[in-house]
């Protein structure tokens, strides 16, 4: 056993101190980061927050504020009441304001409002002026039926049995399942590729007659399996992490993302497949190292079994539109793309726990199949230096392995 | 007790009978030697041994039985197939594979600082193993085999890529490990290196087992009639019993005829007065039995 941890610390160590490693793990949220970051600086240089004014010839507009109004850099800009047309004008040639809008004596009547501007672009500042109208119009009704009308139905998504719900602005619940998938994706290839490598490269330096002379086969494939699948984890939750951390900053520092929380159902069936699928294609590369007689070749093998966990991305909107067809529940049931497909399903559909069930105990026994082959097919091929296993080599009796 | 014992081992992979009935015995404090030509069967019989592979039928132990994980701390085996972990630094590949081998991190690290010394690498050891020269390698990796100092050292083919000074220092190695006591197989086709290190030897000839026994006992088995002569004074022009004369090097080489003994020509130069400096029995080499037996086999097919 103690061996076992020797070779365990040895895969992980000699990754996870690597620069490249570190430069991997950060990279990921600083993609994130910069690419969030660009956007908001190009929205800024494109915000015009200079104020609107408004000329109200019609005496219409006795409230000046609308109550609850948002404030800042991404709100609409304020807006400042005239006398009269020509005050405003004055006001556009000092700069002052980008525009002003006229609400004529008959407005009532027409509905029409004029908006007087001298650049095309300038910030109208529409949707606080629509509100301002709104709420004066709206001023005998009260201030409950005046804000109903305003904000309109706040849409709440409930399941059937009560058991879960979400609301419109809550976007990630559908933002997590999605990159909480391609982040799986990125973790398992590249743990897998660390793994292929370790298994290919003890034939390729011909270190392997050494090590399993010092090490039972089994506690060696345990160690490499374990210790690369570790680093993949690492990745995993570090990036979970920064995840987590940028949610807090979003909803402490960004009024938008107030509302913002996770589906607990879609982590719950994330963590319950991801953990036995990384397992599993942990696995399968390992076997793949082992079967193959060098590494460009085992990354052939290996490319297989990723392609698969990619498919729901591709089948995205059947999954969507149709949760419980057959191609969804085949695909969150199929061991290669249930990682994937299961939570994409839930993010629309109350999933049967039947059918979770199901697709977790198929994961784990593939993950202890290709667990078991891996260790044979390492047994069988590891002194086959230039040499091939045959998949017909591999699934015949043990007494061959001997 | 032998330190191992291969009885009657058979080994066939697929048509190809690749051991057949191999049977020897290796004792501590003596270096044995596992000869043959390419594809004979030693590096099967040595895979064997260390439970890489199971044989199809015969018995082996090894250390007083069957091989087990704690044992494996007791072997060191330097296999013909070698290499390291090429993209880490020396001190960190040695240190791992010692700890492998059942040494704790920091007796390990001590242990490889005393043998990269004594093997002129301890300026290399934060170098990553692929800069360094595959003599150097080759140096490492007989640090990797002996640090934690094993009772049965398994080496196959020791002083390939090594420089003639090298060669020595790994000769003097190997010797001094047998007079600790160690019991040390050398699998080789050198013979010339069996000759000068080892003191009994098994010979494996498409799998079977041609020769067996102490190194001085072999020569004496396969020497022929010829015997070698150093005199003070010229050989009569011809002498009873023996049917050709050579001079090579200011000595002799005297080819008896059949039914006459050494002690017949003995007998006859000490009447004839012949005062000698040398008189020998001309012991074939390793080389010569060699050939001899491989080609016997091969005319016998």
């Amino acid at each position: 056993m103690k061996k076992f941890w020797l070779v365990f610390k040895y895969e992980y160590l000699r990754h996870v101190l690597r620069k490249r490693f570190l430069f991997g793990l950060l990279s990921v949220p600083l993609f994130i980061v910069v690419i969030l970051g660009i956007g908001m600086i190009s929205a800024l240089l494109a915000i015009d927050n200079k104020p609107a004014g408004y000329v109200d010839q019609a005496g219409l507009l006795t409230i000046t504020e609308v109550p609850g109004e948002e404030e800042g850099i991404f709100a609409d800009p304020p807006l400042v009441a005239f006398p009269n047309e020509a005050a405003a004008l004055e006001a556009i040639d000092r700069g002052e304001i980008g525009a002003f809008y006229v609400i004529p004596p008959d407005y009532l009547e027409t509905g029409e409002v004029r908006v007087i501007t001298r650049e095309a672009d300038s910030n109208l500042s529409q949707g606080r002026f629509t509100r301002l109208v709104r709420i004066n119009l709206l001023a005998r009704e009260g201030e409950a039926v005046a804000k109903r009308v305003l904000e309109g139905p706040q849409m709440i998504l409930r399941s059937v049995d009560g058991t879960r719900e979400t609301n419109e602005s809550n976007f990630l619940s559908f933002l997590v399942p999605f990159s909480a998938g391609v982040l799986f994706m990125i973790a398992v290839n590249s743990s897998g590729g660390y793994l292929l490598q370790a298994v290919v490269e003890e034939k390729e330096n011909r270190t392997m007659e050494i090590v399993i002379t010092s090490v039972s086969p089994e506690q060696l494939m345990a160690g490499k399996v374990l210790g690369n699948l570790s680093v993949g984890l690492t990745q995993l939750f570090a990036w979970i992490l920064f995840g987590v951390v940028g949610l807090w900053v979003a909803k402490n520092f960004f009024p938008f993302a107030e509302n913002l929380a996770i589906d607990l159902t879609s982590v719950m069936l994330m963590l319950i497949t991801l953990l036995p699928a990384f397992v599993m294609v942990a696995a399968l590369m390992a076997m793949a190292g082992a079967t193959a007689t060098e590494s460009s070749e085992a990354q052939q093998i290996a490319g297989l079994f990723s392609l698969p966990i990619v498919a729901p991305y591709w089948f995205a909107g059947s999954i969507m539109t149709n949760p419980n067809g057959p191609l969804a529940t085949g695909l969150s049931l199929f061991p290669l793309t249930a990682p994937v497909a299961l939570p994409m399903r839930a993010i629309v559909t109350n999933v049967p726990v039947g059918q979770v069930i199901l697709a977790v105990v198929l994961l784990v026994l593939v993950a202890l199949l290709a667990l078991l082959l891996a260790a044979r097919a390492f047994r069988l091929g590891m002194l086959r230096y230039g040499k091939r296993v045959t998949w017909g080599e591999l699934f015949r009796s043990r007494r061959a392995v001997a | 007790m032998a330190t191992i014992d291969v009885r009657n081992v058979c080994k066939r992979f697929g048509k190809q009978q690749v051991v057949d009935d191999v049977s020897f015995e290796v004792v501590r404090g003596e270096i044995f030697g596992l000869l043959g030509p390419n594809g004979a069967g030693k590096t099967t019989t040595i895979r064997m041994i260390l439970d890489i592979f199971k044989p199809d039928s015969g018995t082996i132990s090894i250390l007083g039985g069957p091989m087990t994980e704690d044992k494996k701390d007791r072997i060191g085996y330097l296999p013909e197939e070698r290499g390291l972990y090429q993209d880490i630094s020396l001190e960190r590949g040695l240190v791992y594979l010692a700890t492998l081998k059942g040494l704790s991190a920091s007796e390990a690290q001590k242990r490889i600082q005393t043998w990269l010394e004594r093997f002129d690498l301890a300026d290399h050891k934060n170098k990553r193993i692929k800069e360094l020269s595959k003599g150097m390698q080759q140096k490492a990796q007989l640090i990797a085999t002996l640090v934690h100092e094993p009772e049965l050292i398994i080496i196959d083919e020791p002083f390939s890529a090594l420089d003639p000074v090298n060669t020595q220092m790994v000769k003097d190695l190997l010797r001094e490990q047998r007079d600790a006591g160690k019991a040390i197989v050398m699998c080789t086709h050198q013979m010339h290196q069996v000759e000068e290190l080892a003191d009994r030897l098994v010979l494996i000839n498409r799998g079977q087992s041609v020769l067996y026994g102490s190194l001085d006992e072999v020569r004496r088995r396969y020497a022929g009639q010829d015997v070698i002569v150093r005199a003070l004074a010229p050989l009569p022009a011809s002498l009873p019993g023996v049917d050709r004369v050579e001079r090579e090097n200011g000595q002799y080489r005297l080819h008896l005829t059949s039914g006459t003994t050494v002690q017949d020509l003995l007998r006859c130069l000490v009447e004839e007065n012949i005062p000698l400096e040398q008189f020998e029995v001309a012991l074939p080499t390793l080389d010569q039995i060699f050939i001899q037996i491989v080609t016997r086999e091969g005319e016998a097919l």
